[in-house]
Protein backbone atom coordinates (compact mmCIF):
# COMPACT_ATOMS: atom_id res chain seq x y z
CA UNK A 1 0.00 0.00 0.00
CA UNK A 2 1.51 3.31 -0.78
CA UNK A 3 0.94 6.21 0.90
CA UNK A 4 0.46 9.59 -1.09
CA UNK A 5 0.10 13.26 -0.74
CA UNK A 6 -0.99 15.25 -3.30
CA UNK A 7 -0.67 19.31 -3.07
CA UNK A 8 -1.05 18.71 0.96
CA UNK A 9 -1.26 22.06 3.31
CA UNK A 10 -2.65 22.31 6.53
CA UNK A 11 -3.55 25.58 8.15
CA UNK A 12 -4.28 27.32 11.69
CA UNK A 13 -6.77 30.28 10.72
CA UNK A 14 -4.04 32.63 7.99
CA UNK A 15 -1.24 30.42 9.13
CA UNK A 16 -0.37 27.75 6.91
CA UNK A 17 1.65 25.29 8.99
CA UNK A 18 2.11 22.22 6.12
CA UNK A 19 3.11 22.46 2.37
CA UNK A 20 2.48 22.36 -0.38
CA UNK A 21 3.97 18.64 -0.39
CA UNK A 22 3.65 16.36 -2.88
CA UNK A 23 4.89 12.70 -2.14
CA UNK A 24 4.71 8.82 -2.91
CA UNK A 25 6.51 6.58 -0.49
CA UNK A 26 6.25 2.94 -1.74
CA UNK A 27 6.25 -0.07 0.34
CA UNK A 28 9.32 -1.16 2.13
CA UNK A 29 10.63 2.56 2.16
CA UNK A 30 10.95 4.77 5.28
CA UNK A 31 10.22 8.58 4.89
CA UNK A 32 12.07 10.99 7.33
CA UNK A 33 10.19 14.07 7.93
CA UNK A 34 12.92 16.36 9.13
CA UNK A 35 12.49 20.07 10.61
CA UNK A 36 13.08 22.49 13.30
CA UNK A 37 10.28 22.95 16.55
CA UNK A 38 7.62 24.59 15.36
CA UNK A 39 8.10 23.70 11.19
CA UNK A 40 4.86 21.61 11.27
CA UNK A 41 6.33 17.80 11.32
CA UNK A 42 3.75 16.60 14.03
CA UNK A 43 0.92 18.55 12.18
CA UNK A 44 2.03 16.65 8.78
CA UNK A 45 2.20 13.40 10.57
CA UNK A 46 -1.17 14.02 11.86
CA UNK A 47 -2.52 14.90 8.61
CA UNK A 48 -1.20 11.85 7.11
CA UNK A 49 -2.55 9.75 9.84
CA UNK A 50 -5.62 11.02 9.03
CA UNK A 51 -6.29 12.46 12.71
CA UNK A 52 -6.41 16.17 11.18
CA UNK A 53 -8.22 17.46 7.69
CA UNK A 54 -5.90 18.50 5.07
CA UNK A 55 -6.56 22.31 4.37
CA UNK A 56 -6.42 21.90 1.01
CA UNK A 57 -4.86 18.70 -1.39
CA UNK A 58 -5.41 15.12 0.08
CA UNK A 59 -3.83 12.51 1.73
CA UNK A 60 -4.53 8.59 0.34
CA UNK A 61 -3.33 4.91 1.12
CA UNK A 62 -3.40 3.27 -2.71
CA UNK A 63 -3.10 0.04 -3.94
CA UNK A 64 -4.10 -2.38 -6.32
CA UNK A 65 -8.07 -2.06 -5.50
CA UNK A 66 -7.59 2.19 -5.12
CA UNK A 67 -7.60 4.70 -3.04
CA UNK A 68 -8.80 5.12 0.50
CA UNK A 69 -8.41 8.53 2.78
CA UNK A 70 -6.77 7.28 6.17
CA UNK A 71 -9.92 8.36 7.68
CA UNK A 72 -11.50 5.47 5.64
CA UNK A 73 -8.59 3.32 6.50
CA UNK A 74 -7.50 3.74 10.49
CA UNK A 75 -7.21 0.02 10.70
CA UNK A 76 -4.14 0.06 8.05
CA UNK A 77 -2.59 2.99 10.30
CA UNK A 78 -0.14 2.88 13.15
CA UNK A 79 0.60 6.18 15.40
CA UNK A 80 3.26 6.66 18.04
CA UNK A 81 3.71 10.44 19.29
CA UNK A 82 4.62 12.89 22.07
CA UNK A 83 0.91 13.55 22.75
CA UNK A 84 -1.01 10.27 22.21
CA UNK A 85 -1.14 8.37 25.83
CA UNK A 86 -2.67 5.09 26.60
CA UNK A 87 -4.96 4.39 29.65
CA UNK A 88 -2.77 5.19 33.07
CA UNK A 89 -4.81 3.29 35.35
CA UNK A 90 -4.88 -0.47 33.06
CA UNK A 91 -2.08 -2.04 33.38
CA UNK A 92 0.19 -2.47 30.74
CA UNK A 93 -1.19 -6.01 29.67
CA UNK A 94 -4.49 -4.39 29.89
CA UNK A 95 -3.84 -1.86 27.86
CA UNK A 96 -2.30 -4.03 25.40
CA UNK A 97 -4.99 -6.59 25.49
CA UNK A 98 -7.71 -3.56 25.04
CA UNK A 99 -6.41 -2.43 21.75
CA UNK A 100 -5.92 -5.84 20.46
CA UNK A 101 -9.48 -6.96 21.15
CA UNK A 102 -9.96 -3.86 19.29
CA UNK A 103 -8.22 -4.85 16.28
CA UNK A 104 -9.14 -8.22 15.97
CA UNK A 105 -6.23 -10.13 17.45
CA UNK A 106 -6.18 -12.88 20.02
CA UNK A 107 -5.48 -10.94 23.10
CA UNK A 108 -4.66 -13.61 25.84
CA UNK A 109 -2.42 -12.21 29.02
CA UNK A 110 0.71 -14.58 27.45
CA UNK A 111 0.57 -12.78 23.93
CA UNK A 112 0.71 -9.27 25.78
CA UNK A 113 3.69 -10.49 28.07
CA UNK A 114 5.21 -11.70 24.84
CA UNK A 115 4.55 -8.26 22.95
CA UNK A 116 6.22 -6.85 26.33
CA UNK A 117 9.20 -8.87 26.09
CA UNK A 118 9.30 -7.88 22.42
CA UNK A 119 10.16 -4.55 23.27
CA UNK A 120 12.93 -5.08 25.92
CA UNK A 121 10.70 -4.96 29.06
CA UNK A 122 10.48 -7.50 31.65
CA UNK A 123 6.80 -8.90 31.77
CA UNK A 124 7.26 -10.01 35.57
CA UNK A 125 8.11 -6.13 36.47
CA UNK A 126 5.99 -4.66 33.78
CA UNK A 127 2.98 -6.55 33.04
CA UNK A 128 1.02 -5.72 35.77
CA UNK A 129 1.79 -2.17 36.46
CA UNK A 130 -0.65 0.43 36.01
CA UNK A 131 0.71 2.59 33.16
CA UNK A 132 0.77 6.02 34.93
CA UNK A 133 3.87 3.79 37.21
CA UNK A 134 5.60 3.52 34.29
CA UNK A 135 8.74 5.32 33.67
CA UNK A 136 8.18 7.63 30.46
CA UNK A 137 10.45 5.73 28.46
CA UNK A 138 9.03 1.79 29.17
CA UNK A 139 5.51 3.88 28.44
CA UNK A 140 6.76 4.82 25.21
CA UNK A 141 7.83 1.40 24.26
CA UNK A 142 4.52 0.04 25.72
CA UNK A 143 3.31 2.75 22.81
CA UNK A 144 5.09 1.32 20.40
CA UNK A 145 3.26 -1.82 20.93
CA UNK A 146 0.04 -0.49 20.75
CA UNK A 147 1.40 1.09 16.92
CA UNK A 148 2.72 -2.28 15.20
CA UNK A 149 0.07 -4.94 17.07
CA UNK A 150 -2.26 -4.69 13.89
CA UNK A 151 0.89 -4.97 11.66
CA UNK A 152 -0.14 -1.59 10.29
CA UNK A 153 -0.05 -1.10 6.28
CA UNK A 154 1.43 2.50 7.12
CA UNK A 155 3.07 3.22 10.75
CA UNK A 156 3.91 6.78 11.61
CA UNK A 157 6.70 7.80 14.41
CA UNK A 158 6.62 11.30 15.61
CA UNK A 159 9.70 11.55 17.87
CA UNK A 160 10.15 7.57 18.31
CA UNK A 161 13.57 8.13 20.19
CA UNK A 162 12.26 10.50 22.72
CA UNK A 163 13.12 9.66 26.34
CA UNK A 164 14.34 5.85 25.25
CA UNK A 165 17.78 4.53 26.02
CA UNK A 166 20.28 2.75 23.82
CA UNK A 167 18.35 -0.07 24.21
CA UNK A 168 15.37 1.84 23.41
CA UNK A 169 16.87 3.05 20.13
CA UNK A 170 17.70 -0.13 19.06
CA UNK A 171 14.01 -1.36 19.33
CA UNK A 172 12.82 1.77 17.90
CA UNK A 173 15.62 1.11 14.21
CA UNK A 174 13.79 -3.13 14.79
CA UNK A 175 10.59 -1.56 14.90
CA UNK A 176 10.85 0.58 11.22
CA UNK A 177 13.17 -2.54 9.82
CA UNK A 178 10.10 -4.85 10.55
CA UNK A 179 7.82 -2.18 9.61
CA UNK A 180 9.73 -2.32 5.80
CA UNK A 181 8.53 -6.37 5.29
CA UNK A 182 4.61 -5.36 5.82
CA UNK A 183 4.72 -1.78 4.47
CA UNK A 184 5.63 2.44 4.52
CA UNK A 185 7.09 3.88 7.76
CA UNK A 186 7.15 7.74 8.23
CA UNK A 187 10.09 8.77 10.90
CA UNK A 188 9.32 12.96 12.04
CA UNK A 189 12.41 13.87 14.35
CA UNK A 190 14.84 16.23 15.02
CA UNK A 191 17.17 13.25 16.16
CA UNK A 192 20.06 12.08 13.62
CA UNK A 193 19.31 8.52 14.78
CA UNK A 194 16.06 8.29 13.88
CA UNK A 195 16.12 10.22 10.87
CA UNK A 196 19.67 7.75 9.86
CA UNK A 197 16.85 5.14 9.02
CA UNK A 198 15.16 6.88 6.66
CA UNK A 199 15.66 6.58 2.60
CA UNK A 200 14.01 9.59 1.56
CA UNK A 201 13.10 12.70 3.36
CA UNK A 202 11.06 16.08 3.56
CA UNK A 203 12.34 18.57 5.44
CA UNK A 204 9.83 21.51 6.24
CA UNK B 1 3.87 -8.64 3.85
CA UNK B 2 2.36 -9.68 7.44
CA UNK B 3 -1.54 -10.43 7.09
CA UNK B 4 -3.48 -7.90 9.62
CA UNK B 5 -6.29 -9.09 11.40
CA UNK B 6 -9.60 -8.46 10.76
CA UNK B 7 -11.32 -5.78 13.06
CA UNK B 8 -14.34 -6.88 15.30
CA UNK B 9 -17.40 -5.80 14.45
CA UNK B 10 -19.42 -2.50 16.33
CA UNK B 11 -20.71 -4.82 18.93
CA UNK B 12 -17.44 -6.49 19.84
CA UNK B 13 -15.78 -2.99 20.07
CA UNK B 14 -18.33 -1.74 21.83
CA UNK B 15 -18.13 -4.31 23.90
CA UNK B 16 -14.81 -4.32 24.37
CA UNK B 17 -14.68 -0.25 25.50
CA UNK B 18 -17.64 -1.08 27.58
CA UNK B 19 -15.31 -3.09 29.72
CA UNK B 20 -12.41 -1.62 29.69
CA UNK B 21 -14.61 2.03 30.58
CA UNK B 22 -15.79 -0.22 33.83
CA UNK B 23 -12.62 -1.47 34.93
CA UNK B 24 -10.86 1.96 34.53
CA UNK B 25 -13.99 3.14 36.64
CA UNK B 26 -13.79 0.23 39.10
CA UNK B 27 -9.53 1.81 39.57
CA UNK B 28 -10.61 5.24 40.05
CA UNK B 29 -13.81 5.51 40.74
CA UNK B 30 -14.18 9.01 39.71
CA UNK B 31 -17.65 9.63 38.26
CA UNK B 32 -19.19 7.16 40.24
CA UNK B 33 -18.16 9.00 43.49
CA UNK B 34 -19.17 11.75 42.09
CA UNK B 35 -22.46 10.89 41.28
CA UNK B 36 -23.49 9.13 44.01
CA UNK B 37 -22.03 11.99 46.59
CA UNK B 38 -24.47 14.84 44.37
CA UNK B 39 -27.41 12.25 44.85
CA UNK B 40 -26.27 11.99 48.73
CA UNK B 41 -25.94 15.39 49.22
CA UNK B 42 -29.35 16.48 47.50
CA UNK B 43 -31.29 13.46 49.12
CA UNK B 44 -30.49 15.11 52.23
CA UNK B 45 -31.53 18.33 51.79
CA UNK B 46 -34.88 17.11 50.10
CA UNK B 47 -35.63 15.06 53.43
CA UNK B 48 -34.57 18.04 55.92
CA UNK B 49 -36.22 20.59 53.55
CA UNK B 50 -39.47 18.64 52.12
CA UNK B 51 -39.71 15.51 54.35
CA UNK B 52 -42.76 13.05 54.01
CA UNK B 53 -45.09 14.87 56.46
CA UNK B 54 -44.89 18.30 55.23
CA UNK B 55 -47.29 18.27 52.12
CA UNK B 56 -50.83 17.99 51.53
CA UNK B 57 -51.63 14.07 50.48
CA UNK B 58 -52.86 15.65 46.96
CA UNK B 59 -49.69 17.42 46.91
CA UNK B 60 -47.26 14.33 47.20
CA UNK B 61 -47.32 12.44 43.80
CA UNK B 62 -46.04 15.74 41.89
CA UNK B 63 -43.87 17.28 44.29
CA UNK B 64 -42.12 13.74 45.23
CA UNK B 65 -42.06 12.55 41.44
CA UNK B 66 -40.61 16.04 40.08
CA UNK B 67 -38.02 15.92 43.32
CA UNK B 68 -36.65 12.40 42.14
CA UNK B 69 -36.56 13.30 38.74
CA UNK B 70 -34.53 16.02 39.68
CA UNK B 71 -32.19 14.18 41.55
CA UNK B 72 -31.91 11.62 38.49
CA UNK B 73 -31.30 14.65 36.21
CA UNK B 74 -28.69 16.32 37.83
CA UNK B 75 -26.66 13.45 39.00
CA UNK B 76 -26.53 12.39 35.25
CA UNK B 77 -24.99 16.26 34.58
CA UNK B 78 -22.95 15.90 37.29
CA UNK B 79 -20.98 12.18 36.15
CA UNK B 80 -22.51 11.32 32.27
CA UNK B 81 -20.28 14.14 30.73
CA UNK B 82 -16.76 12.46 32.23
CA UNK B 83 -17.38 10.05 28.91
CA UNK B 84 -15.50 12.09 26.53
CA UNK B 85 -14.33 14.64 28.04
CA UNK B 86 -11.74 11.83 30.22
CA UNK B 87 -10.33 10.65 26.71
CA UNK B 88 -9.82 14.01 24.93
CA UNK B 89 -7.73 15.44 28.80
CA UNK B 90 -5.93 12.07 29.17
CA UNK B 91 -4.62 12.02 25.54
CA UNK B 92 -5.86 8.54 24.78
CA UNK B 93 -8.81 9.75 22.14
CA UNK B 94 -6.51 9.61 18.92
CA UNK B 95 -5.49 6.37 19.99
CA UNK B 96 -9.40 5.26 20.35
CA UNK B 97 -10.36 6.86 17.59
CA UNK B 98 -7.53 5.25 15.14
CA UNK B 99 -8.34 1.88 16.96
CA UNK B 100 -12.24 1.73 16.63
CA UNK B 101 -15.25 2.33 14.70
CA UNK B 102 -16.88 5.74 15.55
CA UNK B 103 -20.61 3.76 15.88
CA UNK B 104 -18.90 1.07 18.36
CA UNK B 105 -17.15 4.36 20.12
CA UNK B 106 -20.47 5.79 20.39
CA UNK B 107 -22.28 2.58 21.88
CA UNK B 108 -19.44 1.72 24.16
CA UNK B 109 -19.52 5.30 26.10
CA UNK B 110 -23.67 4.66 26.12
CA UNK B 111 -23.62 1.49 28.01
CA UNK B 112 -20.93 2.96 30.03
CA UNK B 113 -22.93 5.80 31.16
CA UNK B 114 -26.04 3.42 31.18
CA UNK B 115 -24.70 1.46 33.83
CA UNK B 116 -23.77 4.64 35.61
CA UNK B 117 -27.10 5.89 35.50
CA UNK B 118 -28.55 2.67 36.95
CA UNK B 119 -26.24 2.76 39.68
CA UNK B 120 -27.26 5.87 40.83
CA UNK B 121 -30.28 4.97 40.09
CA UNK B 122 -30.30 1.78 42.80
CA UNK B 123 -29.08 3.57 45.04
CA UNK B 124 -31.15 7.10 44.71
CA UNK B 125 -34.73 5.68 44.09
CA UNK B 126 -34.69 2.95 47.35
CA UNK B 127 -33.64 5.70 49.43
CA UNK B 128 -35.82 8.34 48.24
CA UNK B 129 -39.13 5.82 48.36
CA UNK B 130 -38.17 5.33 51.75
CA UNK B 131 -37.24 8.57 53.32
CA UNK B 132 -39.83 10.08 51.94
CA UNK B 133 -42.51 7.44 52.37
CA UNK B 134 -43.64 7.71 48.45
CA UNK B 135 -46.07 5.18 47.26
CA UNK B 136 -46.32 3.74 44.17
CA UNK B 137 -49.76 2.42 43.18
CA UNK B 138 -48.18 1.01 39.83
CA UNK B 139 -44.75 -0.58 40.64
CA UNK B 140 -44.34 -1.93 37.08
CA UNK B 141 -45.38 1.24 35.51
CA UNK B 142 -42.67 3.31 37.36
CA UNK B 143 -40.01 0.80 36.61
CA UNK B 144 -40.48 1.34 32.93
CA UNK B 145 -40.44 4.83 33.36
CA UNK B 146 -36.92 4.46 34.78
CA UNK B 147 -35.83 2.01 32.35
CA UNK B 148 -36.65 4.59 29.34
CA UNK B 149 -36.03 7.79 31.00
CA UNK B 150 -32.19 6.59 32.26
CA UNK B 151 -32.08 5.18 28.60
CA UNK B 152 -33.13 9.14 27.31
CA UNK B 153 -30.78 10.88 30.04
CA UNK B 154 -27.74 8.62 28.98
CA UNK B 155 -28.27 8.70 25.17
CA UNK B 156 -28.56 12.76 25.59
CA UNK B 157 -25.88 12.91 28.28
CA UNK B 158 -23.45 10.96 26.40
CA UNK B 159 -23.60 12.54 22.55
CA UNK B 160 -23.88 16.06 24.08
CA UNK B 161 -20.83 14.98 26.13
CA UNK B 162 -18.74 14.19 22.93
CA UNK B 163 -19.73 17.86 21.26
CA UNK B 164 -18.35 19.32 24.16
CA UNK B 165 -15.00 17.55 24.90
CA UNK B 166 -12.83 19.64 22.56
CA UNK B 167 -14.52 22.56 23.81
CA UNK B 168 -12.68 24.61 26.66
CA UNK B 169 -15.77 25.58 28.95
CA UNK B 170 -17.09 22.11 28.92
CA UNK B 171 -19.04 22.24 31.94
CA UNK B 172 -20.83 25.33 30.55
CA UNK B 173 -21.63 23.97 27.23
CA UNK B 174 -22.12 20.60 28.31
CA UNK B 175 -25.14 22.58 30.55
CA UNK B 176 -26.29 25.13 27.30
CA UNK B 177 -26.76 22.06 25.05
CA UNK B 178 -28.44 19.29 27.26
CA UNK B 179 -30.61 20.66 29.45
CA UNK B 180 -32.93 21.87 26.41
CA UNK B 181 -32.30 18.23 24.82
CA UNK B 182 -33.23 16.63 28.13
CA UNK B 183 -36.71 18.54 28.95
CA UNK B 184 -38.81 16.56 26.88
CA UNK B 185 -37.94 13.50 28.52
CA UNK B 186 -38.24 15.01 31.82
CA UNK B 187 -41.56 16.19 31.80
CA UNK B 188 -42.81 12.94 30.62
CA UNK B 189 -41.06 11.18 33.45
CA UNK B 190 -42.36 13.34 35.78
CA UNK B 191 -46.19 13.45 34.93
CA UNK B 192 -45.52 9.55 34.00
CA UNK B 193 -44.18 9.08 37.72
CA UNK B 194 -47.35 11.13 39.27
CA UNK B 195 -49.54 8.82 37.37
CA UNK B 196 -47.61 5.61 38.84
CA UNK B 197 -48.52 7.52 42.28
CA UNK B 198 -52.05 8.00 42.05
CA UNK B 199 -53.42 5.22 39.61
CA UNK B 200 -53.23 1.14 39.89
CA UNK B 201 -53.49 0.58 35.95
CA UNK B 202 -50.38 0.11 33.99
CA UNK B 203 -52.29 1.66 31.11
CA UNK B 204 -53.16 4.74 32.85
CA UNK B 205 -49.58 5.83 32.27
CA UNK B 206 -48.52 3.84 29.20
CA UNK B 207 -48.74 7.41 27.31
CA UNK B 208 -45.58 8.80 28.95
CA UNK B 209 -43.77 5.31 28.53
CA UNK B 210 -44.44 5.99 24.18
CA UNK B 211 -43.30 9.39 24.65
CA UNK B 212 -40.25 8.07 26.59
CA UNK B 213 -39.46 5.52 24.19
CA UNK B 214 -40.30 7.79 21.33
CA UNK B 215 -37.71 10.34 22.33
CA UNK B 216 -35.05 7.96 23.15
CA UNK B 217 -35.38 6.41 19.47
CA UNK B 218 -35.07 9.77 17.67
CA UNK B 219 -32.55 10.77 20.25
CA UNK B 220 -30.42 7.59 19.85
CA UNK B 221 -30.79 7.68 16.10
CA UNK B 222 -29.54 11.09 15.62
CA UNK B 223 -26.73 10.61 17.70
CA UNK B 224 -25.28 7.51 15.60
CA UNK B 225 -25.94 9.26 12.43
CA UNK B 226 -24.47 12.58 13.83
CA UNK B 227 -21.60 11.19 15.79
CA UNK B 228 -18.92 10.22 12.99
CA UNK B 229 -18.47 13.96 12.17
CA UNK B 230 -18.14 14.99 15.88
CA UNK B 231 -15.88 12.35 16.94
CA UNK B 232 -13.32 13.10 13.96
CA UNK B 233 -13.63 16.41 13.31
Amino acid sequence: MDLVAENLTRSFGRRRVVGPLSFRVAPGRVLGVAGPNGSGKTTLVRTLAGLIRPTTGGVFLEDGDGRRSPRDAADAIGWVAPDLSLYGELTARENLQFFAKLHGRPAAPAWADEAIAGVGLDPARIAATPLHALSTGQRQRIKLVYATLHHPAVLFLDEPSSNLDDAGRAVVARVVAEQRTRGVAVVASNDAGDLALADERVTL
Amino acid sequence: MTERPARPGVFGAAAALFRKDLLSEWRTRVSTNALLLFAFAVLVLVGYAVGPASLSPEDRPTVHSVLLWIVLFFSAMTGLARAFVKEEDAGTAAALRLAAPPPAVLLGKLLSNLALLFVVTLFVVPVFLAMMSFELKSPALFLLLLLFGNLGLASACTFTAAIVAKASAKGTMFAVLAVPLLLPPLVGAVMGTRVAATETELSAGLDFVRLLVAYDGVVTTAAFLLFDAVWRE
